[in-house]
């Protein structure tokens, strides 16, 4: 009986370090305690224990901090990061252009997380820190940026339920949807230049789970600044955005032509559940929910 | 003192001006009859802010100009710069105007801004730019003539105003010795036909061919009188601290260094 | 005349009237080209009548007219900025429009949320009346009275310039403290500051023409002035010009061109600073020419890069400050590189 107990333990011992690499490529094998972590810049970072004072750069990633676990390492954020609401008692440390650099460098983090288009990546590197740079651009991006953050962590395997449970808010969110609205080509902007959410987007990847065709093709890339008169043409169904720039859309010349909103089947979308839905991190499935319930509530007030 | 200033169509009397906070004029009383005043004197004597302010471009602590027998703010200033003509010690030329578009802008206190110039307007150009020597580049732009040529092309805008008093600042600077001559020639000869002609120079033998001196010194008026008056002369060579003589040279007066 | 100065006339009288024809044609065929550019390149809109008139008639023709106004005016006011300060680098953003216009952006943007905290809700409802693009006029004139109240007047060019460098420099603190008191408020403020040709209709046409046709005829009139500062000031006015008086006119001219440019297209650089540049390139002429020749430049400069702009990567689009600096700047670069060579 006990030779019996410890063949399964060593198997489901052997089944969950498989399991963890199969979840992420880029994760190379532990050496004694240390981990070595590749960036988006295929930079190599070696840690020999998990992070305990970490500052975020990016909203999304201060998001998958704390989902997995970490919210009590962070020591500073930038000035956008707004979730959970505890973080915004931590020190706010401006955004991607003007980041604070020696409030940083004060906070002493054992890592810093950025995009890549931040301007102080060789500036703090050069002053002795640590930088970890990630971008989630599609959902497969932010399956693997939780699974390095976890990793890094120290917490490998929490990586694996939070993306299970975005996969199930998803799935949950595209059975809500009507099939009368399914199909129905959808146009987010992001901003009033315009720029919009393309096929090829996280934004655009949840909106095809949804089932839910994109006005702005894949071709055009992830957030393309459009033409104005791109959309007017495309006519697409339903018409997504900030809720500020929505309402002066049929202000726009030629714009009041566009079926959508004259037929008021808009999706507008206040600052709070706005930044939920921008951003590329653990709230994917809430953010699905959300782009859900508005097709669902379009459908039945048509 | 009253009867010349009654004669003269610009006095000035009293005249005190200061420059960031110093005094550079004292109390200078002067009335240039018709005909051609030069004033002299050594460097910071306040020659050209004496003239400056006989233009009525400086402001006057106290005392003050008066031009036909009425203070010069007085008069509107489109009527000022028809009686007034001025040119700057520091000839600025920017831009890329022709010689006759520069010489044309001397038409504009009769012009003012609206008005196209006229057969009158054209007629003064030409005059001016004739006798300056000019014509013969009147096409041409002024950023492509030498120091001297654009020094008479400067000296013909002066002209065109056609104005009854005339203050030239330096009016030879960069000019070669014939040219030099010209110019004093074209003093004498406006001096001849009623115009008032004020010239400052730091030339001395150029100025010591005009009808009547005025030596500066410090801000003050240290002397007046006729070019060939020996008061005039000793002033001088007091001014200059006794650097110069004045001699007369193949019939003509000169200035000759005390080497 | 004489001889050798006759041809010489004619052929810059000749060169004169060859580029007001250039600019004339250029701006007939970059009009035409901009009802044909779209979305979909080079291409006239197909499908039912009533959609294609909406194309051309609401996006693409008010668009094109608008880029050839909006250029127009910031050439205008770049002819008349350069020729009061006599200095080829002047541009029409000098004296505190451009800082004060984005701080007034902020302000409004920041309205809705700082309403209730900073100021009252009336204030806040009259704030959004006013709109972006009244605001962004209203904060561009704000900035060059504020300018004109330190340099008290126009009397000294000088402390006019520097006036207008500290007003830019506190109003663009200004705007930079309060948008990152309001974050949302960033983005929107970059996309003005960025400048845009995207959403010109036809109301906007309508300000822009109407402004164009009250503030050129003003500046060519006042264009004497300007020749004669290339005297310089003293000389000016003992020519028995009111300078004072005439300055101020003009810098008004340029405040309210300016503002009316950059309230609807925002913050476009390049367009004003080159134009004169472009004209005196190709005919040297007085002030009188030089305006309204350098309005028309910036028309062609700024519709041509409008046009590039939707068309060379349709249908996402360039911005059009980009296209404005390397036209317009790469043109000077090469003008200077063949100026050395030769």
């Amino acid at each position: 009986m006990a030779s019996c107990g410890s063949w399964w333990r060593g198997l489901s011992v052997v089944w969950t370090l498989a399991c963890v690499a199969l979840w992420s490529a880029d994760v190379s094998a532990a050496t004694g305690s240390a981990v070595a972590l590749r960036d988006d810049r295929g930079r190599e970072q070696v840690f020999d224990g998990p992070p305990q004072r970490i500052v975020s750069l990016l909203p999304s990633l201060t998001e998958s901090i704390c989902a997995l676990g970490g919210c009590a390492k962070l020591v500073g954020t930038d000035r956008y990061s707004s979730w959970p609401v505890s973080v915004n008692a931590l020190p706010k440390l401006g955004g991607l252009e003007d980041t604070q650099i020696e409030r940083i460098v004060a906070l002493r983090p054992d890592v810093v997380l950025t995009a890549p288009s931040s301007r102080v990546i060789d500036k703090l590197e050069s002053l002795g820190l640590r930088v970890l740079v990630l971008e989630p651009q599609t959902h497969a991006d932010v399956q693997r940026s939780l699974q390095l953050l976890a990793t890094m962590l120290g917490t490998p395997s929490a990586a694996a339920p939070l993306w299970a449970g975005i996969e199930r808010d998803v799935a949950l969110a595209a059975a809500r949807v009507p099939a009368a609205v399914r199909g129905q080509r959808v146009y987010f902007e992001i901003d009033s230049t315009p720029y919009a959410a393309g096929e090829g987007s996280f934004i655009g990847q949840t909106l095809g789970r949804l089932a839910m065709a994109n006005a702005v093709p894949a071709a055009l890339g992830p957030f393309p600044k459009l033409n104005p008169e791109f959309v007017v043409r495309a006519q697409p169904d339903v018409v997504m955005a900030a809720a500020v720039p929505l309402a002066e859309m049929p202000g726009r010349p030629g714009w009041s032509g566009l079926r959508a909103l004259r037929e008021a089947r808009v999706c507008g979308f206040q600052p709070a559940q706005y930044d939920l839905l921008v951003r590329p991190g653990p709230r994917l499935g809430e953010a699905a929910l959300a782009l859900a319930d508005c097709l669902v509530a379009l459908h039945s007030h048509p | 003192m009253n009867e010349l200033a009654n004669t003269a169509l610009l006095h000035a009397r009293d005249l005190r001006v200061s420059l960031a906070g110093r005094i550079v004029l004292h109390e200078v009383t002067l009335a240039p009859q018709p005909g051609w005043t030069a004033i002299v004197g050594p460097n910071g004597a306040g020659k050209s802010t004496l003239l400056r302010a006989l233009a009525g471009l400086l402001p006057c602590d106290a005392g003050g100009v008066w031009l036909d027998g009425r203070p010069l703010g007085d008069w509107s200033a489109t009527a000022r710069g028809q009686r007034i003509a001025w040119l700057a010690q520091q000839g600025e030329s920017s831009g890329d105007l022709t010689v006759r578009d520069v010489v044309m802008l001397g038409r504009l206190p009769h012009l003012g801004l609206f008005d196209a110039p006229g057969a009158a307007d054209h007629a003064a150009v030409d005059d001016a730019m004739h006798r300056c020597g000019c014509s013969a580049w009147q096409s041409r732009r002024l950023s492509v003539l030498s120091g001297g040529e654009r020094q008479r092309v400067l000296l013909a805008r002066a002209l065109a105003v056609n104005a009854p008093v005339l203050l030239l600042d330096e009016p030879t600077t960069h000019l070669d010795p014939p040219h030099q001559v010209a110019v004093v020639r074209l003093m004498q000869q406006l001096a001849a036909a009623g115009t008032t002609v004020i010239s400052v120079l730091h030339d001395l033998p150029l100025a010591l061919q005009a009808d009547r001196m005025v030596v500066m010194h410090g801000g003050r008026l240290h002397a007046e009188g006729a070019a060939d008056s020996s008061a005039v002369h000793a002033a001088l060579v007091e001014v200059f601290d006794g650097a110069i003589s004045i001699e007369r040279i193949h019939g003509r007066l000169t200035a000759v260094p005390m080497l | 005349m004489s001889a050798n100065t006759a041809p010489q006339h004619a052929a810059e009288r000749s060169s004169r009237r060859g580029l007001a024809l250039g600019l004339l044609i250029a701006s007939a065929a970059l009009l035409l080209a901009g009802l044909a550019a779209g979305s979909d390149g080079w291409s006239w809109p197909g499908g039912s009548g009533a959609d294609a008139g909406l194309i051309v008639g609401q996006i693409r023709a008010p668009r094109t007219l608008g880029a050839w106004l909006v250029g127009a005016l910031l050439g205008l006011s770049g002819a008349i900025a350069q020729g009061l300060f006599r200095n080829p680098l002047a541009d029409p953003y000098l004296l505190g429009s451009a800082s004060g216009a984005s701080l007034a952006v902020v302000v409004v943007l920041a309205a809705s949320s700082l309403g209730g905290l900073a100021i009252s809700g009336a204030a806040v409802g009259a704030l959004m009346q006013l709109g972006l693009v009244g605001a962004a006029f209203v904060g561009a004139l704000a900035g060059v009275l504020l300018t004109l109240a330190l340099s008290r007047g126009t009397q000294e060019t000088t402390r006019l310039l520097l006036a207008g460098v500290v007003v830019g420099v506190v109003l663009s603190a200004a705007g930079d403290l309060l948008a990152s008191a309001a974050p949302q408020t960033l983005r929107a403020r970059q996309v003005f500051l960025l400048g845009s040709t995207g959403f010109l209709g036809w109301s906007s046409v309508a300000w822009l023409a109407a402004g164009l046709a009250l503030m050129l005829p003003v500046a060519w009139r006042l264009a004497r002035v300007l020749d004669a500062l290339t005297l310089g000031a003293d000389s000016a006015l003992s020519l028995g010009l009111a300078l004072a008086r005439w300055r101020l006119v003009l810098v008004a001219v340029l405040a309210l061109a300016t503002g009316l440019a950059v309230s609807q297209a925002g913050l476009i650089a390049f367009v004003g600073l080159v134009s004169p540049h472009l004209v005196r390139r190709f005919a040297r002429a007085m002030h009188g020419y030089t305006v309204v020749a350098s309005a028309a430049a910036g028309g062609v400069l700024l519709l041509a890069s409008d046009v590039l702009a939707r068309s060379v990567i349709a249908p996402q689009e360039l911005p059009v400050g980009a296209l404005t600096a390397v036209l317009g700047g790469g043109y000077l670069v090469w003008l200077l590189y063949r100026g050395r060579a030769a």
